[in-house]
């Protein structure tokens, strides 16, 4: 058969017989062509028909494989066609001719025809008769579809050409008809979205995308693209809005519903054609990312129960200061209620004072109350929240935990806070922890110069770069010029009791706030410890 | 009863100062309350109370430094301690500087009022 001038193939339609009979009585069960063409498997294809459609894999790759995996998406009803007509014809010993119309091939006719002899009695042979309008744009553009090809196959991530031309016209429609807002447009014609999901079509895909969807071959994905969005339907919604808005390209993490029933998150990116290229292919890309998220959750939870855990240990370095914040209102309490009982045992007992003193018990009950919920705040598991938040109002909410250690220790406080400070996204657990941290740094590096009574500064400000900056400066013994660079490793420390994690966990949340921390040395002796963080503008 | 001289206190924390100051009320006192002990030290009439009740760890001048720079001013005003901070040195500290009492929180009404007439040398039930 090589002999043949032009493309030519041997298929053989043993596993299809019985639908192209189907097909013959005028039974056409739904996607019948891309049954047809999934069971009929290529026995043999001479030189040009490996470079026509087969190219980036070659000759042997082609053999034993189904045509489906082949055949241009453009031409399978036609081939679909052929292969019907020519057992239809074999009785009357005839063949099956097609003329189509062809960019590359000069006036082509495709034929198919069965054999008569009894051995081949299952086969349908089918060639390409024409001449190439141009050899060389015909190579040319023969090579170039070949490299496109390969690129595609060879792809490692799911490859899916669409034919959404279907939905195209109805949105060139509703444009005429002054439509504007699809999203509202949408959210009114739900239904709009199941039909889209029914007439627009995966004409094609490449090995990576069977194997991401569990599929026996390409052919049990062609047709509509609405199984892609079972499990994501908001995503063909936010699909299609973005194909009205005109937009070049799409792209989102969803769950995918595999054929053999897993559930995926993929990336899942969407490039729509624009004129003058072919309209009929929108490509669709997917990535499984599944185990890339599950790591990276399990990542942030153990970062998560790290920093809960040196909280934790810097809590437990502070109890006597936090047990002296619930002390206080404690002993308020206590005398208020003892006095109260004095009032009231009088020949004629002061009810307004007793109310007075009773409101006041109330009062520093409450305050006990909110210590201990900032305490449990600390110190119980949370997944990490984005607010907005005031920085100062974090700082005082810190100051709380360290207050009595800074007083006992008579160190010279002062604060100085911007007023209307812009606001800025954050944890707040977190960044109380951060301030707390530093606030024990400086604490612990002014007890090291036990001389002196030791002042801590404290400051927050915001710069004209949308920044807003935390600085802490004491007075101690300042950091050694060589440890300067590495006072945020983690298991760096100079003290003999510290285990060296409270900087690094520092560093670890600003920089998952997307902000910065620094030290350096004062001219004037002591160190300087700051942050900054993006606001929320 | 308004006889009875005048007693000051010294708190950083109002409601434990306001607490305190109820307390002498119904107990017969006359009480003036100070936020910090520079103010206290810069009221004109220091020398007219009679005794001092005041915190240890306070902002600025704490309770220590308080009653030495009272006793650096040959003030032999009687001073007693009510506080949250039971560390041995401080309270020696304190005692040895002259203090009446060392009262650690949370106290019982009747512990102070025990500690006030020793201080201004009154008998129980007066």
């Amino acid at each position: 058969m090589h002999r043949h001038k032009g493309a030519c193939w041997a298929f053989d339609i043993s596993l299809v017989r019985a639908l192209i009979e189907s097909v013959s009585l005028g039974n056409r069960p739904v996607d019948w062509v891309g049954t047809l063409l999934a069971g009929t498997l290529i026995i043999d294809a001479n030189g040009d028909a490996v470079h026509l459609f087969g190219a980036y894999s070659g000759r042997a790759r082609m053999v034993g494989q189904p045509v489906g995996s082949f055949w241009p998406a453009e031409g399978r009803n036609i081939l679909a066609d052929l292969i019907v007509g020519a057992v239809a014809a074999y009785a009357r010993r005839g063949a099956r001719k097609i003329r189509i119309k062809s960019l590359v091939l000069h006036d082509p006719v495709l034929i198919a025809w069965m054999s008569d002899s009894g051995e081949l009695a299952d086969i349908v042979f089918l060639t390409i008769v024409a001449e190439p309008v141009d050899d060389r744009s015909f190579w040319a553009l023969r090579t170039s579809e070949e490299r496109y090809n390969n690129l595609i196959h060879h792809l490692p991530f799911a490859f899916l050409e669409v034919d959404s031309r279907a939905q195209a016209e109805i949105f060139d429609e509703q444009r005429r008809k002054g439509l504007r807002d699809v999203a509202a447009y949408l959210d009114s014609n739900p239904d709009d979205i199941i039909r889209a999901r029914d007439i627009v079509r995966i004409t094609d895909v490449n090995r990576s995308a069977v194997q991401l969807f569990g599929a026996r071959d390409a052919s049990e994905l062609l047709g509509p693209v609405d199984p892609l969005f079972a499990a994501s339907p908001e995503t063909a919604r936010r699909v299609m809005i973005h194909h009205f808005e005109g937009y070049r390209s799409y792209s989102e993490i969803m769950k995918l519903r595999t054929l053999d029933g897993r559930l995926l998150d993929v990336s899942l990116s969407v490039t729509y054609p624009t004129r003058p290229e072919r309209l009929d292919i929108t490509l669709i890309m997917l990535e499984d990312i599944t185990d890339r998220l599950r790591t990276e959750a399990q990542l942030r939870q153990v970062q998560a129960d790290y920093t809960r855990a040196a909280r934790i240990s810097m809590l437990g370095e502070l109890a006597s200061s936090i047990a002296h914040e619930v002390n206080q209102p404690l002993s308020a309490i206590l005398t208020n209620a003892e006095t109260s009982l004095r009032w009231l045992s009088r020949d004629e007992p002061n009810l307004e004072k007793v109310a007075q003193l009773t409101t006041r018990i109330s009062d520093s009950a409450q305050h006990a109350g909110e210590i201990v919920r900032r305490i449990r705040g600390m110190t119980t598991r949370h997944v990490p929240r984005s607010v907005e938040l005031d920085l100062n109002e974090i700082l005082q909410e810190a100051f709380l935990f360290v207050r009595h250690d800074i007083e006992s220790r008579s160190i010279e406080l002062s604060i100085q806070l911007q007023r209307d400070l812009p606001r800025v996204r954050g944890d707040r657990v977190q960044l109380q922890q951060v301030i707390v941290n530093l606030l024990v740094n400086s604490v612990q590096a002014i007890q090291q110069r036990a001389a002196t009574r030791g002042a801590i500064e404290l400051s927050t400000n915001a710069d004209a770069r949308g920044a807003v900056t935390f600085t802490i400066r004491d007075d101690g013994p300042g950091i050694a010029e060589d440890d300067i660079d590495r006072v945020f490793n983690s298991f760096f420390t100079t003290k003999e009791e510290g285990v060296g994690i409270g900087l690094a966990i520092c560093q670890s949340i600003i920089a998952a706030h997307g902000g910065a921390i620094s030290a350096a040395n004062r001219p004037e002796g002591g160190a300087r410890f700051w942050f900054s963080l993006p606001t929320s503008e | 009863m308004s006889k009875l001289p005048l007693i000051a206190i010294v708190d950083d924390d109002q409601a434990m100062r306001e607490a305190l100051f109820d307390l002498l009320q119904v107990e017969g006192f006359s009480a003036r309350a100070f936020a910090d002990a520079a103010s206290f030290l810069a009221a004109a009439a220091v020398t007219e109370f009679g005794c001092l009740l005041t915190d240890v760890r306070m902002p600025g001048i704490d309770g220590i430094e308080l009653q030495q720079c009272l006793r650096a001013r040959c003030s032999s005003m009687p001073v007693i301690f009510v506080t949250s901070d039971e560390d041995a040195v401080t309270r020696t500290q304190a005692m040895n500087d002259g203090a009446t009492a060392y009262l650690t929180k949370p106290l019982a009404n009747a512990e102070l009022v025990r500690s006030l007439d020793l201080a201004l040398e009154r008998r129980p039930g007066r």
